[in-house]
């Protein structure tokens, strides 16, 4: 009787296992077959580069999409090391400390923090501040473009309330969390040993614990700059309220799209060509998303 | 003004960070650890700021009263709130029992050589684009449950988009999230407790149980780490919720709508109204708060554990 409870119970738990897998692969399942399907209609290679479809289209693409989400992502990606790999060591390195427990809870929590409020946010921080940024912001736009051409003002001017800059900052903030934990637990793993032998021959401190100790950890920290990269290429709710989106090629610091906006807000409409370009979309996010995740996964 | 000096200030703090990690490496350190704290307490500060003119005007009662009628500037949260509670409840009783399968099973039954490839998996769960779920769940989810609930009772009774269709989703999203948690926990039983198990005479399944058992802090926390996730998701539910503002939703298959979800779709026509942007602020004071109030507990929960 037990032996036969022992083979249900356990099957049971694989059925379940297998349930909750399931829809995952059928996720990305679909997600190809009907997003393939949609790029080859829409315009094959062409829908990298082409303007999204209107209703009345039958070719499109998400070209200046793309061109936004790499650009917010990269930038939020650096800032967010900068920021990001340093709150990381703190806590790794300086774990003993009684300030530091304060500071992983901090990390802790807003690495699961709801990333709509992040929007929010910076929406609300660039509302009350650009009134008067924006004047120091196209003299210096002015100036540069006097100096190296006009097409500096593509990226530097003064800003409208959203714009890509605004994108990049809450896709920082979502990032530094994710950085600072996978950094703190590469640099707890140092060996003693080891930290005893940077301190020795590093000089300076920061030396040790920035240049010598990096190395030992060099490829966990990538490896989390790269996870981290692949989970911000692929947000929505952050950039709702900070780029807004565009179906256009134009200035970073006007509205800017991002591929996942597009999905959102085609996925919504009621027309066929925009919703198989919503499929054609979620197809090269999901691209992009995986080949940051494969890459990271094979720096381990 | 009030920019000026914002824009002065994080750049002082971002360049002391720097300047004294060269000079007092120790506290330019601690200056960089501040950085969440920093976040979260900034987030909360202009959050309050934001929804301050909404609480003003409608005081207490805006979070107990049902209703959305913007041109009469009449605004309600109740519903938002009473469907927050409602998916992430049915979202988390349904995805414990899955991720303790997926925990159990990983470290039970699968060959060690296929444990790190249904591990990553997992993390790759978990850095999908949750816009991607919501497509699915719009387009695939949402449709065939209506067509299953409805070929089951036999009448027209459930449409796509519902309570019931975000819950589900939602489940499916966060079981790897919770799932994570709980295996970490399963793979840290002692040795030395399994072979006591064992040496009792306990068959596999006994064992498991008494291995969760043993683990049920893990269980816990990942279900709050879960729970943090299901309230605060925001695009995926707000594809498929159906977006009902003003009506307390009466069962799971109607549309409805939750605090997040609520500030996506209706954020887009804000402006238009005078108190809809401080009432949308008000609900993200409290995803917000709900965020920081389950993620510390979850984060208490684990760290009590692991000392």
């Amino acid at each position: 009787m037990r032996k036969q409870l022992n083979t249900v119970g356990l099957a049971l738990f694989a059925v379940l296992a297998f349930l909750a897998v399931l829809p995952l692969f059928h996720i990305i399942i679909d997600v190809y077959t009907k997003g393939i399907s949609a790029i080859v209609e829409l315009g094959g290679l062409s829908f990298l580069f082409d303007i999204p479809p209107t209703p009345y289209d039958n070719k499109g693409g998400v070209g200046p999409l793309l061109v936004g989400t790499l650009y917010m992502t990269f930038l939020g990606a650096v800032l967010g090391v900068l920021l990001g790999f340093p709150l990381g060591v703190y806590i790794g390195e300086f774990r003993k400390e009684f300030f530091a427990n304060f500071s992983r809870g901090g990390v802790n929590i807003l690495v699961e923090f709801p990333t709509i409020t992040v929007g929010l946010f910076v929406y609300a921080l660039f509302s009350i501040s650009l009134v008067d940024i924006n004047p120091m912001l196209e003299g210096i736009s002015n100036a540069l473009a006097s100096v190296a051409g006009g097409w500096v003002k593509h990226f530097i001017g003064g800003l409208s309330q959203f714009n890509a800059y605004a994108g990049a900052l809450a896709l920082a903030i979502i990032m530094i969390p994710y950085v600072a934990l996978f950094t703190a637990s590469a640099y707890a793993s140092i060996e003693q040993n080891t930290r005893e032998a940077a301190y020795a021959i590093a000089g300076r401190e920061y030396r040790a614990v920035f240049i010598v100790l990096r190395k030992a950890v060099s490829r966990a920290v990538l490896a989390a700059v790269l996870l981290g990269t692949a989970k911000i290429a692929g947000e929505t709710a952050p950039l709702l309220f900070t780029a807004f989106g565009n179906v256009y090629y134009a200035p970073f610091t006007e509205a800017t799209g991002a591929i996942p906006l597009w999905i959102w807000y085609a996925a919504q409409t009621p027309y066929e060509v925009q919703i198989a370009s919503a499929y054609g979309a979620a197809a090269v996010l999901l691209t992009i998303v995986l080949a940051i995740f494969f890459a990271a996964r094979l720096r381990q | 003004m009030f920019g000026l000096v914002l824009l002065f200030s994080v750049v002082v703090y971002l360049l002391s960070i720097f300047l004294l990690m060269a000079i007092k490496f120790k506290w330019g350190m601690r200056l960089a650890g501040s950085i969440s704290l920093v976040v979260i307490s900034g987030m909360m500060i202009v959050f309050l700021y934001e929804a301050w003119p909404a609480l003003e005007q409608y005081g207490f009662g805006l979070l107990t009263t049902a209703g959305w009628d913007p041109p009469r500037e009449e605004y309600g949260l109740l519903p938002a709130i009473i469907g927050t509670l409602i998916t992430s409840a049915v979202a988390i009783a349904i995805a414990v029992p899955l991720a303790i399968s997926i925990a159990v099973t990983i470290n039970e039954m699968l060959p060690r050589s296929l444990r790190t490839i249904f591990a990553s998996l997992v993390d790759l769960i978990a850095a999908m684009p949750t816009v991607i779920f919501g497509l699915w769940g719009l387009f695939v989810l949402g449709p065939a449950l209506a067509d299953f609930i409805n070929t089951a009772v036999g009448e027209y009774v459930a449409a796509p988009l519902s309570l019931l269709t975000a819950s589900i989703l939602l489940a499916i999203m966060i079981t790897p999230y919770a799932a994570a948690v709980i295996r970490e926990g399963y793979a840290l039983v002692p040795k030395v407790v399994e072979e006591a198990i064992y040496s009792v005479g306990a068959t596999k399944l006994e064992a498991v149980f008494i291995k969760l058992k043993y683990v049920k802090n893990y269980i816990f926390g990942g279900l709050f780490l879960a729970l943090g996730r299901a309230m605060g998701e925001t695009v995926a539910v707000a594809m498929v919720i159906g977006g009902n503002y003003s009506r307390l939703p009466q069962s799971l298959l109607e549309s409805g709508i939750t605090l997040s979800s609520l500030i996506a779709l209706q954020f887009p026509n804000a402006a238009a109204y005078a108190y809809m942007i401080p009432v949308l602020f008000t609900a993200a004071l409290m995803v917000a708060v709900l965020g920081l109030v389950i993620n510390g507990v979850a984060i208490y929960i684990l760290y009590k554990t692991q000392i």
